[in-house]
């Protein structure tokens, strides 16, 4: 066996603890046993509300005032954490134990230049102020910040969210830390950014042998990214081991149903994709048994009374009785390829998609935005004070059909929703629905198309007004157009019905509903007006990837049964294959090919859509991407855009003919476009 | 930035002329000749139609206004009806007695009530918080002008502690001190309840916010994170704040001059409005006016020097 003391940098023991609250105690987390290995990287997975933040503030004492940890030990060279006095922690933080953050625009103080957080978290040691700066400048340097000696002046406000993430990962590697934790370090950054994010954590454990704790959902980067793994499930451990046996090997029911669950895993493009029924237990009521009874699909009798047994097995421990004891099943797991989730086939599966007239064409589109005033512009001599959001966009949706638009933030894919739903202005082009010229109608003209075009939007709870009901939220859009002579309780119920909400819901409001209920109400209010187009911005973005199936799925049976279109608007490729006919890949505000789904993503002929293809984390640490394949850099600036080609500063195969001028649009199939001088095919 | 500064000074200018263009057409619904009231009843109809001419009475409101504009840019204010003094001059006398009294009022307002907000949020539910509520609920409700009347019977009249009117002996530093001291406490006084509301309610939305946590995180004192980081952020809304709160500061000053006696701009005004003296009052007014905005404007460059996201949208 392992030799604790030599081979363990933190250990955590029986960790035990709850959240006081107003509607009883949250029995967070319930023994969380598990070691943290010298020089490697453990990566914490999980559902959303799993517990695994609440783990890693436990190891650094910065639980919420609420909080109160019933028994346990995290124990860290030869001391506990959880019972060392204040000083005695904070002599750790930042020295021993430092912290990469989820969302760096919020975790870096706006009004502080770099030079001075980092001087800052230097402040124990006895250095120059030059040298705290040169340090400062050093670390940037190494985590790839082009032109450090004067960026290290900058504010984050300067940097782009990728530059941002890499100067905290600076941050908390500036005093050479043992153990690094990472909370999400990559949810709010882009596929090509996460890769490189991917790629500068390893290359930094393995110059500093720094150990690593990362938490994601992200089942693609915890593969990519990690050695060892924790799979937590509402407040509990069920199954723990290296990288290799969990995404392989799984053996606990739960470790299989999320590996079962994640799009980028399932080979076969289907429309309907797996989920776990049901919702992570309420903590606060009295729990028994297995924890993930009342979701599992192997579940007996006894699993709700009685509590499963705590297997060991090659390289960890899972948590199950299948695996021993009275209920042992010698044919579980079952073999890789069998199914062990729910996968209801739907209801009506060839939605298939009419030779009808396009439903929305869009040509040459045109949107831009004004970067500065006239006199600025007269005074600084700028020839155009004019970005282009997006430049010449042409596409097409027929009735019944989906269309993503896929893109890393900036490249203008919201911006050309809101335009087509005439909610922005266009400069030039042509938006035409159902073969009518709608663009830059007047309100007034545009209203009555609002019951024919919806807009589902990016951040639900977000959009949502906290006063109203679910009950009235969903039937708003009713009121808005005229709703005279319907009975808006029935109509409230049947849309619940649509989208699956228990009636009970109507009189919730929305911070009482969880992130794929929000989402639910969302898509009810989409539908509300039975439109022929909804317009989906980012439909599943921060749910967790068993959720995520559910409203696909919801959404895919919609399509069917009433013939609609979705315009979806999304980052999230590996969604994208199973649920859009076609995809769109915009780049810098134009779109750089276009073609059937499955062709893009079977042989790309952009080179930047071949990098987002295979930028995606695969969640199979067999199939790890070499270092190198990541592409470099970022996206540039709307003000900077290249003179030719816009992939140019990034493009692995540029040549000097691809900084000349833009290239145009060429046809290779009839329905498979792209705009590269070199393309793959 | 020079772009910014030129938009702020117009804007400025248009806020002073509107101003005094009110200012300006209050003064003319005034019912009486303004000549006759400034050279006495028994003035001759040929000196009443000299004066008029003179002060050009006899031309439509606007006309007047654009004569005393005109002259204001040139640093000429007009003459005092009655002494025939330069406006300018008197306002000059006058002005540092007001200045003192504002902030000397606003700066001990600042020096207490920051810091009291401050621990207020640092320690939420202590007893120094529970104190500093029911302080600034007590004090914000409570006119400027009714602390002036009772600090003035309580501590001049009743206890003798101090003087109860004039601004002390020229050249006595600490005789002008020593009346300085009861009108700047009475206008301060709701400020400081005002300041440390304010600065607990921003301290505490701060404190929540993660480059808070972040701090924490990185092991930095927890002096370092409130003085350094949280005070940091939470001092700018403050500072807006403050900056609009001298508007206030003036009227609560005109009352303290005139209650205490004190020879500042305010009671000058005052005065002015009862004599109808108005080339005192249009200077008076001008002046408030004129001191307001700069204040605002430099409270606004206080803010973009302090804040590097609101320096570089200017
Ligand atoms: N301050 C708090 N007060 C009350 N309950 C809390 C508090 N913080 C967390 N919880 C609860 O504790 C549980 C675990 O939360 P935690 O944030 O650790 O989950 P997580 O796995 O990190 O989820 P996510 O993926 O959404 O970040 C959840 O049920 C959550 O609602
Ligand atoms: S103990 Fe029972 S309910 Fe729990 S995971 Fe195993 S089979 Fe499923
Ligand atoms: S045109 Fe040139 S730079 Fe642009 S994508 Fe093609 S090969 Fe790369
Ligand atoms: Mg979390």
């Amino acid at each position: 066996m392992r030799d604790l003391a030599t081979d363990t940098m933190l250990e955590i023991d029986g960790l035990t603890l709850s959240f006081r609250t107003n509607r009883g105690r949250v029995k967070a987390l319930r023994e969380i046993t598990f070691p943290v290995r010298k020089g490697r990287i453990l990566g914490i997975v999980g559902e959303s509300g799993s517990g695994k933040s609440t783990v890693l503030w436990s190891v650094l004492g910065l639980l919420a005032g609420n909080a109160e940890v019933t028994a346990g030990r995290v124990e860290y060279g030869g001391k506990n954490l959880l019972t060392l006095n204040a000083e005695g922690l904070r002599a750790l933080r930042g020295e021993e134990i430092s912290v990469v953050f989820q969302d760096p625009m919020t975790s870096q103080i706006p009004v502080l230049p770099y030079a001075q957080q980092m001087s800052d978290i230097l402040y124990r040691r006895s250095m120059s102020e030059a040298d705290k700066r040169k340090a400062a400048i050093d670390m940037l340097r190494r985590v790839g910040i082009p032109d450090p000696e004067s960026r290290v002046d900058a504010y984050p406000h300067q940097f782009s969210g990728g530059m941002r993430q890499r100067a905290g990962i600076a941050m908390s590697m500036l005093t050479g830390p043992n153990l690094l934790l990472a909370d999400e370090p990559t949810t709010a950054l882009d596929v090509t950014m996460e890769a490189q994010m991917i790629d500068l954590m390893r290359g930094l454990r393995d110059d500093f042998d720094t150990t690593i704790v990362v938490v994601s959902h992200n089942l693609g980067l915890i593969a990519e990214m990690c050695d060892d793994v924790v799979v937590m499930y509402a407040g509990e451990v069920v199954e723990t081991g290296e990288v290799h046996d969990i995404f392989h090997n799984a053996r606990h029911p739960y470790t299989r149903a999320l590996l079962e669950c994640d799009p980028a895993r399932i080979a076969d493009v289907s429309r309907r994709l797996p989920v776990i029924p049901g919702d992570i237990p309420d903590l606060t009521a009295s729990l028994s048994g297995c924890i993930f009874a009342s979701r599992c699909q192997k579940a007996l009798p006894a699993c709700s009374t009685t509590a499963p047994p705590l297997v060991e097995r090659g390289t960890g421990v899972a948590k199950c009785h299948l695996l021993e004891g009275p209920f042992a099943d010698p044919s579980w797991p079952p073999p890789a390829d069998v199914t062990t989730v729910m996968r209801d086939t739907g209801k009506n599966l060839d939605a298939s998609v009419t030779e009808a007239k396009p439903l929305l064409e869009v040509r040459d589109l045109n949107v831009q935005f004004r970067t500065m005033g006239a006199m600025k512009t007269r005074l600084r001599g700028v020839g155009r004070p004019f970005v282009d959001a997006v430049l010449d966009v042409s596409l097409d949706i027929r009735p019944g059909e989906t269309l993503a638009l896929v893109g890393e933030s900036g490249s203008g894919k919201t911006t050309l929703g809101r335009t087509i739903l005439n909610l922005q202005d266009a400069a030039g082009g042509s938006v035409r629905f159902e073969g009518n010229e709608i663009r830059n109608m007047s309100e007034r003209r545009f209203k009555p198309l609002r019951r024919d075009m919806a807009m589902m939007f990016q951040d639900p709870v977000g959009s949502l007004s906290p006063r109203k009901s679910v009950r009235a939220l969903i039937t708003e859009p009713l009121l808005i157009h005229g709703a005279e002579g319907r009975n808006l309780d029935s109509e409230a119920e049947r849309l619940a019905d649509m989208v699956r909400l228990p009636r009970g819901f109507l009189s919730r409001y929305p911070h009482e509903l969880s992130g794929g209920q929000a989402r639910r109400v969302g898509v009810a209010r989409a539908l509300a007006l039975n439109p022929k187009l909804i317009i989906a911005d980012e439909p599943t973005a921060g749910l967790d990837v068993s959720v995520q199936g559910e409203i696909l799925n919801l959404m895919a049976d919609l399509q069917a049964e009433h013939g609609l279109s979705y315009l979806i608007i999304t980052h999230n490729l590996p969604v994208v294959r199973h649920i859009a006919d076609r995809i769109a890949i915009m780049y810098l505000g134009r779109i750089v090919e276009e073609g059937p789904a499955a062709e893009v993503f079977a042989r790309p002929a952009h080179p930047y859509t071949r990098a987002l293809v295979e930028g995606v984390p695969q969640p199979d640490p067999d199939r790890r991407r070499q270092k190198t394949d990541a592409i470099k850099g970022e996206v540039p600036s709307l003000l900077r855009r290249p003179k030719g080609c816009d992939f140019a500063t990034r493009c692995p195969l540029a040549h000097d003919t691809c900084r000349e001028s833009k290239p145009q649009h060429r046809q290779i199939a009839p329905d498979h476009r792209h705009a590269c001088l070199f393309p793959l095919r | 930035m020079t772009i910014y500064l030129f938009k702020r000074f117009g804007l400025a200018a248009v806020v002073v002329m509107a101003v005094l263009l009110l200012l300006f057409s209050m003064l003319h619904m005034i019912p009486g000749n303004p000549a006759i009231l400034a050279l006495g009843t028994r003035a001759t109809p040929e000196a009443i139609a000299e004066y008029s001419a003179r002060m050009h009475l006899d031309e439509p409101v606007l006309k007047q206004f654009v004569y005393f504009l005109g002259s204001a840019v040139q640093g000429d204010l007009g003459e005092d009806v009655f002494s025939n003094r330069p406006v300018t001059a008197i306002i000059a006398e006058r002005m540092g007695f007001s200045l003192a009294l504002i902030c000397t009022g606003m700066g001990w307002a600042v020096l207490l009530g920051v810091p009291l907000g401050c621990l207020a949020a640092v320690r939420p539910g202590s007893w120094l918080d529970r104190v500093t509520g029911i302080f600034s609920v007590g004090t914000i409700a409570v006119p400027s002008f009714l602390v002036s009347i009772w600090a003035l019977l309580l501590f001049s009249i009743q206890l003798r502690w101090l003087p109860a009117i004039g601004a002390g002996e020229p050249g006595n530093f600490a005789d002008q001190l020593s009346h300085l001291v009861l009108p700047a406490f009475a206008i301060g006084l709701g400020w400081v309840g005002y300041l440390a509301r304010m600065v607990r309610a921003s301290m505490l939305e701060v404190m929540g916010e993660p480059y808070i946590r972040s701090a924490s995180a990185f092991g930095l004192k927890p002096r370092r994170i409130v003085l350094g980081y949280a005070l940091r952020v939470a001092i700018l809304p403050t500072i807006t704040l403050i900056g609009m709160g001298f508007g206030g500061l003036i009227s609560s000053a005109v009352f303290a001059e005139i209650i205490f006696a004190r020879p500042g701009v305010g009671k000058m005004i005052f005065d002015a409005v009862s004599d109808r003296n108005f080339p005192i009052v249009q200077g008076g007014v001008l002046v408030a006016t004129g001191f307001y905005i700069l204040v605002v404007l430099l409270s606004d460059l206080l803010i973009a020097w302090l804040d590097p996201r609101v320096r570089s949208s200017l």
